[in-house]
């Protein structure tokens, strides 16, 4: 409702006053000409017509002209700061902007000036809910129901507020009064069925089993509840919760329903006492006991017999295991070795399953020349040599592996699982590019299967051929795309995006690396975006239960490993930037587009100067086509990520991509050592020593927390030469506990190096504080060459990491190294020496397609 | 050791990474969120130690004028190569269609395949039951044409 006196300034005599109507009529219309022409009329006479220039804004913003609607609408809310209008207009334009906190600003003024406006009052609920303000959510959700008490979305919406903001009693009660009143329910009413659901899951959650299970199941007699899995779920739940009779008949009609839900066994387990993460001898037996019967019962179900594996020990295991490798190696399925893996924990087993499928095999085996006799069935024969490479790579034995896979392809050289995993194998053993090479072939085999195509692309970015990479992703990608990249983007690929960051990483190519990692971090954007809609949306349609899933994926969303990586590594190139500027002017010096790429801009621009050009007669025209609030994509002026590399405050930026994971990757000793790198550059001493705190009670033997505390000490010390005492005892006393007052550095790393003197990483490590505090290069390059000792459990990634800080540290003995490296590895081909890279790289692409074939016909005839 | 059960939030990321490593027909998240949060009882997925390694994403024909019944349709199924042969996608698909009938009292699912996929159309066929109802030209992005199939509910097997 307007105030009773309008100020002078916004009063309109009765013929620009209808006008004024007409503009809001044209603009719900979406008449944008109409809408326009008359906000115009208004303002030749009004020019400062707050109101009238707000709506304007608006108009040209749903007409694209958006940087002039949005100064106009600025500009409008200045001449009339008391208007509602004013302010629900600036609040809409800003959430079209995805500006949710202004908007949230906006909002609450115009409700100031007029309080019980339902759109705004509606706005600002989904305004409240995005931004997790759940207090105030609460109170908009309180006025809305009770200005319109009949509209049945209020008062669940209502309910959904108090749960959200943590009171479930309260939400119990607005949902008990709500099936109370409401009346005129048509049978089968899938909206109120999803509201008792929802009723029911707020009474688990309060604890109330019993009222919980009294109200499912008196609306799942009376049809009411209509969702039959669901209603199984929480009954077979609750009855297991309350110690009933009943909860053993719930879970079987659960397994009856869907046999191949682990969650179902688990849960009828149990409800027997019978807890599979912890058996007892007793329990082993009465788990065993039903997971066979369930296996006869449920014969096409695999998870019963898969239960039971884990479930079974020594005899009983081998019993067990060999019918079920027997049918599934004859049957050829695939995902056999995964499916077992998770046993492997127990070396036991694991022995086991060698044993047993060694023996398997040797029954199968018979001279390689010969064809296959007919005693012996060549699938299983196939697919028992294939489970055992990938048993032995499993295990290191890369060479065992690799002579199975040899085997297998000359008995059936056209099956595309031998030619991916002699690929992987490779890849573990330390030669990406004959990894590469061996899944091209695997993807040549079947040009149809996008699987084997993503394979192909991504083993060739982890051998650093991002052109050819792009070039085979291309074959699946939309044909009117700019580029196959640009699909892979907007198709929000981030397997994609952070293979070819990586990729670029490992090239030096540090502009596209972030450009690509930043496009990670758009994604993530876009994914809490998203949920917006549903604010209203979900509440209109009543499936609370999935809604408020929802919500709690949002909280959590930037846990998820792409996220955390692609902000880790982004961060390292920004911190780098700022150790050495000079990266930034380097990389747009360098700045050469690929062929692909220059194609793509060809096409952008083309596509661009159309849209330019339609743009232009659609103004002519001026048309009514309605843009929206919100602008689409911008278009990409920046295709090799120099722009991005040359932004200002790369600190800052590092610091806003790694505050997320303070929280959402807490466990993540990498996340620690990235936020230490970040704050303590940036003067943030006490966050700095807390990153270093919490990567230390995560892995106190870490070698990346042990550089960096030797690296905090160094600062520490400069520092505290210059600035005064006792500033600084919060600090000196924290850092005392890791590195004691009398210990010079030094000794501290001497001491950590004796600790874990078997430990590639940990020399490595040692080595690199000790380069931090100024030793000679010669004495660091002796400390690096440690790794290469006899006692010392060498991995492949620390063998490589050694390899680039030598390159970092110039050191002369690179060549070296990657000779020794290379003696230890054999399989590798990542050190070897830069002269063989180029011809390396071409043996990466893998045969064409005829030579493929006539290979094949060798082995038919 | 892979589970079968009804889609959640969290699981939506998978089933994107998924659909993108299988097939050329792509979503971006606001539609997978779109289904599940309108749908939420008929999407499935295969989970495999936290990974979704297959999955259907369905929903329920929203328009349904005056008396048409209420149908379903199959947006999205798909299975990682390496999974494949458990028999996955045919489970996926028979919890979805209990869903849809038993929530939605559905008469019918609808799909639409590749004219070329011959695997996925004997799937559909002999183990599932569908029936070719018409073809849709050029209904995919390449141009390649598309089989409307269905698979009716109302008898036990038709």
């Amino acid at each position: 409702m307007a105030p009773t006196t309008t100020p002078p300034a916004r009063a309109l005599p009765a013929r620009e006053s209808s006008l004024f109507k007409e503009v809001l009529h044209n603009y719900e219309d979406r008449q944008l000409k109409k809408g326009l022409k008359a906000a115009e009329t208004i303002l030749k006479k009004f020019p400062n017509h707050g109101e009238t220039m707000c709506m304007k804004g608006l108009i040209l913003t749903h007409m694209g002209r958006r940087d002039e609607g949005f100064d106009l609408v600025k500009q409008g809310v200045r001449h009339d700061l008391t208007s509602h209008i004013c302010w629900h207009v600036f609040g809409l334009v800003q959430k079209g902007q995805k500006n949710y906190d202004e908007a949230l600003k906006s909002y609450t003024q115009a409700l100031r000036f007029d309080k019980e406006n339902m759109n705004i009052l509606r706005d600002a609920a989904h305004l409240q809910t995005q931004l997790r303000h759940y207090d105030q959510l609460v109170e908009t959700r309180h006025t809305l129901l009770r200005l319109r008490p009949q509209l049945r979305q209020n008062w669940i919406a209502l309910a959904v507020a108090y749960h959200l903001h943590g009171n479930l009693t309260e939400s119990k009660n607005i949902l008990a009064q709500f099936e109370r009143i409401v009346k005129n329910v048509p049978d089968y009413d899938i909206e109120l069925s999803e509201v008792l659901l929802y009723h029911v899951r707020v009474l688990e959650d309060l604890g109330e089993y019993k009222e919980a299970l009294a109200l499912l199941d008196t609306h799942a007699k009376s049809r009411m509840i209509i969702d039959r899995v669901a209603i199984m779920e929480f009954r077979a739940r609750l009855s297991s919760k309350l110690k009933s009779e009943d909860a053993q008949q719930a879970w079987q009609g659960l397994i009856e329903q869907n046999a191949d839900s682990y969650d179902y066994y688990r849960g009828y387990l149990s409800n027997r006492g019978i807890d599979l993460d912890a058996l007892t001898d007793e329990t082993r037996v009465q788990a065993l006991q039903t997971l066979r019967h369930f296996a006869e019962q449920f014969s096409r179900a695999a998870a019963p017999q898969r239960l039971a594996l884990a479930v079974a020990a020594g005899d009983e295991f081998k019993e067990l295991l060999e019918p079920y490798l027997r049918t599934r190696l004859a049957k050829g399925i695939p995902s056999l070795f995964t499916d077992l893996k998770a046993l492997y924990r127990d070396p036991s087993k694991r022995d086991i399953i060698e044993s047993v499928t060694h023996a398997l095999l040797d029954s199968l085996a018979h001279a390689p020349d010969a064809p296959c006799p007919s005693s012996i069935d060549p699938t299983m024969y196939v697919w028992t040599l294939y489970f055992l490479a990938q048993h032995h790579s499993h295990l290191g034995r890369h060479d065992k592996a690799l002579a199975l896979l040899d085997t297998a392809i000359a008995h059936t050289p056209t099956l595309p699982e031998l030619y991916l995993f002699h690929g992987r194998v490779l890849k573990r053993a330390g030669d990406p590019y004959g990894a590469a090479r061996w899944v091209d072939q695997a993807r040549l085999l079947d040009l149809q299967d996008r699987f084997l195509n993503a394979r192909c692309g991504k083993y060739r970015l982890r051998a650093g051929l991002v052109e050819e990479a792009v070039e085979v992703f291309g074959l699946f990608t939309k044909k009117d795309a700019p580029s196959p990249s640009q699909d892979l983007e907007d198709m929000q690929s981030l397997l994609y995006l952070i293979e070819e960051a990586d990729a670029h990483r490992r090239n030096g190519n540090y502009a596209m690396a972030l450009k690509r990692y930043l496009a990670v971090q758009k994604v993530f954007d876009d994914f809490e975006d998203d949920q917006f809609d549903f604010h209203g949306y979900s509440v209109r349609k009543f499936t609370v239960n999935i809604y408020l899933n929802l919500l709690k994926w949002e909280d959590t969303l930037r846990s998820h490993p792409a996220y955390v990586h692609a902000a880790i590594e982004a961060s390292r190139i920004l911190v780098r930037l700022h150790d050495d500027p000079s990266i930034a002017n380097k990389a747009s010096s360098q700045s050469h587009l690929s062929e692909a790429e220059k194609k793509a801009k060809k096409k952008a621009k083309k596509a661009e100067k159309k849209v330019q050009e339609e743009a232009k007669k659609a103004s002519a025209n001026g048309s009514n086509e309605d843009k929206g609030l919100e602008a689409g994509p911008p278009k990409d002026d920046d295709p090799d990520g120099a722009k991005l590399l040359q932004a200002p405050e790369p600190l800052e930026r590092a610091a806003k991509l790694l505050k997320p994971l303070s929280t959402l990757a807490k466990d993540n000793v990498q996340a620690w050592a990235a936020i230490y790198d970040v704050a303590v550059r940036r003067k943030k001493y006490l966050q700095a020593l807390q990153a270093l705190q919490r990567a230390h009670t995560l892995d106190p033997a870490s070698p990346d927390l042990h550089t960096r505390l030797v690296d905090f000490a160094q600062r520490w010390k400069a520092l505290n030469d210059k600035i005064a005492e006792n500033a600084t005892t919060v600090v000196s006393s924290s850092l005392a506990k890791f590195i004691p007052e009398d210990v010079p550095p030094e000794r501290f790393n001497s001491q950590y190096l004796q600790a874990h003197s078997t430990r590639g990483d940990a020399i490595l490590g040692a080595a690199k504080a000790s380069q931090l505090l100024g030793a000679p290069r010669e004495e660091v390059e002796a400390a690096v060459f440690g790794v290469l000792n006899p006692d010392v459990a060498l991995q492949l990634e620390t063998a490589i990491a050694v390899d680039a800080f030598l390159a970092e540290i110039q050191s002369p003995r690179v060549d070296e190294f990657r000779a020794a490296a290379k003696a230890k590895f054999p399989l590798s081909t990542v050190f070897a020496p830069h002269a063989e890279l180029p011809a390396l790289r071409k043996s990466a692409i893998g045969l064409a397609v005829a030579e493929v074939n006539a290979e094949k016909e060798e082995f038919i005839s | 050791m892979v589970s079968l059960r009804v889609a959640r939030a969290e699981d939506l990321q998978g089933m994107q990474a998924c659909n993108l490593q299988n097939l050329p027909e792509n979503y971006t998240m606001r539609y997978y969120l779109f289904y599940l949060l309108s749908y939420p009882q008929v999407s499935y997925v295969a989970e495999d130690e936290g990974k979704i390694v297959g999955y259907i994403l369905a929903r329920m024909a929203d328009e349904v004028l005056d008396g048409e019944e209420p149908h379903g349709h199959v947006v999205s199924i798909s299975v990682l190569r390496a999974y494949r042969r458990l028999g996955l996608a045919r489970k996926l698909m028979v919890l979805a269609q209990q869903a849809m009938v038993s929530v939605y009292r559905a008469s019918y699912v609808t799909l639409h395949v590749r004219k070329s996929n011959r695997a996925a159309f004997k799937l559909y066929q002999d183990a599932l039951a569908f029936r070719v109802v018409e073809t849709e030209k050029s209904y995919y992005a390449d141009g390649e044409d598309a089989y409307v199939m269905r698979r009716s509910f109302k008898e036990p097997s038709e």
